[in-house]
């Protein structure tokens, strides 16, 4: 099972995060790169996992939130990406790239969570909407702005998991075609492909959501 | 370039990470071809509010989480760093090792021949009477001992379990996770692990391995019973989280007190709360 989840390779990482892997990492500067930080998390200096945690947390969990439909769920699976980090640091490689492996461990963690509980993304409760209402004076003129959102999130919502997670990855997480190819094992055509036909898809149920809404 | 064509090609006027030159056929064709034009607008429209999404920011008791585990993890490694060091032979001492240990092996052999040669008497083996059938009281009490005896063999192998280091007991649970089978014995040691075990992350893997045993009475006792004892806000909350899936309501005159309480992590009494809710 540890093997699973770890065993992944993923094209190189920049030549000179290697130079820094045995010296010791200052592991708040914000000049060395996600892969030296790692490097030095994985030769016992835990701390740089505290500036990994700092640089990435906020697009993982917007990422897990969407995916999910679950803030809750979106926190306790990063912070669980974050546990399995510090608890497989020794398996990762010297020529990894820092966020495809996150976002390889992420994918296994959602996938537990998506057997634990065994659902689509489960609906919203209706206390997280008043704890996280908007109070901005000007919220109402931007209401139609928050409708097509929330539209949005709907017609997300009602793809399929795999064709979500592919347009989450490719839209929103700044990452190469090879590396989502890498975390979705499967080849970089075929990612790409499969990119377009999710997003053909989200504008069908989009735009089949909008109307009715009108009608 | 026909319809089809062009639009299987539509990716690469869409996304600008997609390299490659794009050929001007796509856009000769799109130029003249008005049911291809509103294809792509759409297209082009859907990505556009997709990239505008607003980015979701995280709750603050993510960030107190991981940090508290980041502590956690770190207490454990410069505990483990000594035992290791000290378990770390010299090359010398190998040597030596290799050497001395089949010399005293056999030496070892011999006295224990010679002893046993000139012993001055041996000792015939000891024969219990064989007994009529023991009296009711004297059942009872058999099985009294054999019931102590029992509970005392758990806790000798939880104690011997507790001296192995973490990632050895982590390993247990994890294995522990795989088995779907009930086996009561099985869930007591989840349910001792975590209420007992020191580490964290050893713990969180016990209460993860538990919920495929939650809708069993004894497992959700046992977490709540954890909870009151668990000091980690991180545990606490997973604690919290677990019995909401789990829907215990027996859970919610702690979860009452614990939203209250000022003794708590403020991450434990907000979950505590929605929690509350969700039973």
């Amino acid at each position: 099972m540890i093997a699973d989840l770890t065993d992944f390779r993923i094209s190189s990482g920049p030549a000179n995060a290697r130079l820094a892997r045995h010296s010791n990492v200052d592991t708040t500067s914000p000049h060395h790169t996600d892969h030296a930080l790692m490097l030095a998390v994985r030769d016992g200096e835990l701390d740089a996992l505290g500036e990994l945690f700092e640089r990435h947390h906020g697009p993982l969990y917007g990422y897990l939130g969407k995916l999910t439909g679950d803030r809750l769920a979106a926190e306790d699976i990063v912070q669980t990406v974050f546990q399995r980090m510090l608890k497989y640091r020794h398996t990762y490689r010297d020529d990894g790239s820092f966020t495809a492996w996150m976002y390889h461990l992420a994918r296994r963690c959602a996938a537990d969570y998506f057997r634990k509980h065994n659902a689509a993304p489960a609906a919203t409760d209706p206390a997280d909407l008043q704890e996280y209402a908007d109070a901005r004076p000007n919220a109402g003129d931007e209401a139609g702005i928050s409708d097509d959102h929330a539209f949005l999130h709907r017609a997300l919502n009602r793809l399929d998991r795999d064709d979500r997670e592919i347009l989450l990855l490719s839209r929103f997480q700044e990452l190469s075609f090879a590396e989502i190819a890498g975390i979705l094992e499967c080849s970089v055509g075929a990612a790409k492909v499969r990119a377009h036909r999710a997003l053909r898809e989200l504008r069908d149920v989009y735009f089949q959501l909008q109307k009715e809404k009108t009608t | 370039m026909n319809c089809v064509q062009a639009r299987d090609r539509f990716a690469e006027l869409l996304d600008q990470r997609l390299e490659g030159p794009v050929s001007g056929d796509i856009r000769t064709h799109l130029a003249s071809c008005p049911a291809c034009q509103r294809e792509f607008a759409s297209l082009r429209d859907t990505l556009d509010r997709l990239d505008a999404l607003p980015a979701a920011k995280p709750g603050p008791r993510l960030r107190a989480n991981f940090y508290a585990m980041l502590e956690d993890e770190k207490r454990s490694a410069a505990a483990a760093a000594p035992v290791a060091a000290r378990r770390r032979p010299t090359p010398g001492a190998n040597v030596w090792r290799w050497i001395l240990s089949p010399l005293a092996a056999g030496g070892l052999l011999a006295l224990g021949f010679v002893a046993g040669h000139y012993s001055p008497q041996r000792t015939a083996p000891v024969t219990i009477p064989a007994t009529s059938s023991p009296d009711q009281a004297t059942q009872q009490e058999l099985a009294d001992l054999r019931k102590k005896v029992d509970s005392m063999t758990q806790l000798v192998g939880y104690s011997l379990l507790q001296q192995q280091p973490a990632g050895e007991r982590l390993k247990g649970v994890l294995a522990a996770q795989n088995l779907t089978q009930d086996d009561d014995q099985l869930i007591t040691k989840l349910i001792s692990t975590l209420a007992l075990d020191s580490s964290t992350n050893v713990r969180l893997t016990a209460l993860e391995a538990l919920y495929q045993h939650a809708d069993k009475e004894v497992v959700r006792a046992g977490v709540l019973a954890s909870l009151t004892r668990e000091q980690n806000p991180l545990v606490q909350v997973s604690m919290i989280d677990f019995l909401v899936a789990a829907k215990d309501r027996e859970a919610a005159p702690t979860l009452q007190e614990m939203a209250r309480s000022d003794k708590f992590d403020r991450s434990v009494r907000d979950a505590a709360k929605r929690a509350l809710v969700q039973i």
